[in-house]
């Protein structure tokens, strides 16, 4: 199959708050990253982790990755 | 009282600045927002990944709006427990160990009002996250399939199924009080999780816990739970709360020492 075929046949119209919701999780989890001084473990594995694991990465850097101090 | 709520303002700045507000109800709301679509789309999605035989055929059965519902509060129980106890397994022992404990604990505060303001916009928090989650699920369900639950009985399954959530996050907060974080991660998790497990075996005869609450809910979009084991298991998740609750507070004081200067 054509790669523009098979793009013209995702329902877009329903599936893009997902890829919104996505985004926004991977944005607010580079900004928080930036800003923060400590983290557990190097800061380019949860760059990685962010990166490439879809919605569990952010979560994980989120609950766990953070460190408050 | 007036030590509440600024008490509860500094909660809600916290988790403004942690990003909490933004990505617990997004984890819901995506959520929400993949279950329907999965079902709706499962013989596509079997075309295009399952690596299937030549020849071979599903008879999928028909899914209805209350069956998604279903499946989505079962994601919720898993996952949603789990990202739930991971957001506010902090919020005490976080404070104990940053040293942001000790600049309160000078200070004459009522713990009473500590714990309850922390309990409080954790509660909100949470219980409005899910709200928006099955909110989002609604509105894929409503455009994508035939038969779905009607705005009463949604409603009325929300507000218990709150109560299982207010349980959920009363004893994250609660164990936070009383250990330190990784150990109050676990021994939430692992009570609401075991406690899944023994309800799973021996439910049958043990109808008035919290666990059973989010069954019970469900029904609600159905033909409604038996009332009197529905109310039994409200009261005894309501009493386990409270109970919780003046834990808490009791072991917030006097772990108090414990902070680190």
């Amino acid at each position: 199959m054509q790669i523009e075929e098979m793009f013209a046949q995702v329902p877009w119209g329903l599936i893009w708050p997902i890829l919104l919701i996505e985004l926004i999780l991977k944005i607010v989890a580079f900004v928080d990253l930036s800003k923060r001084r400590a983290t557990n473990g190097p800061v380019i594995l949860w760059v990685f982790i962010i990166l490439l694991i879809n919605t569990i990465g952010p979560i994980l850097y989120f609950t766990v990755g953070r460190r408050n101090e | 009282m007036r030590q509440f709520w600024i008490f509860a303002r500094k909660e809600w700045k916290e988790q403004l600045r942690g990003f909490k507000i933004i990505w617990v109800p997004l984890v819901f709301i995506f959520f929400g927002a993949l279950e329907p679509l999965t079902y709706h789309f499962m013989p596509q999605i079997l075309d295009s990944v399952g690596n299937l035989p030549e020849g071979a055929e599903f008879q999928l059965p028909d899914m209805t709006g209350t069956d998604v519902i279903m499946s989505l509060t079962g994601q919720y129980q898993m996952i949603g427990t789990l990202v739930l106890v991971l957001a506010f397994m902090a919020t005490m022992s976080g404070e104990r160990k940053s040293g942001t404990g000790t600049l309160l604990y000078v200070r004459p505060i009522s713990y009473a009002s500590y714990f309850s303001s922390k309990w409080f916009t954790a509660a909100i928090l949470g219980i409005v996250s899910v709200w928006l989650g099955y909110g989002m699920s609604m509105t894929y369900i409503v455009q994508l399939y035939d038969v779905y639950p009607g705005a009463g009985e949604l409603i009325k399954f929300l507000l218990s199924y709150g109560v299982w959530v207010l349980f959920v996050i009363t004893l994250a907060v609660a164990a936070s009080a009383v250990l330190p974080t990784g150990g109050a991660a676990g021994a939430a998790l692992g009570v609401l999780f075991i406690g899944q497990i023994v309800d799973g075996m021996i439910g049958e005869y043990w109808t008035w816990t919290p666990w059973r609450l989010p069954e019970y809910s469900l029904l609600y979009l159905n033909a409604g739970p038996e009332s009197g084991e529905f109310w039994g298991a409200l009261a005894v998740t309501v009493l386990l709360i409270v109970l919780l609750a003046v834990i808490g507070t009791a072991m917030a004081g006097r772990n108090s020492s414990r902070a680190k200067v």
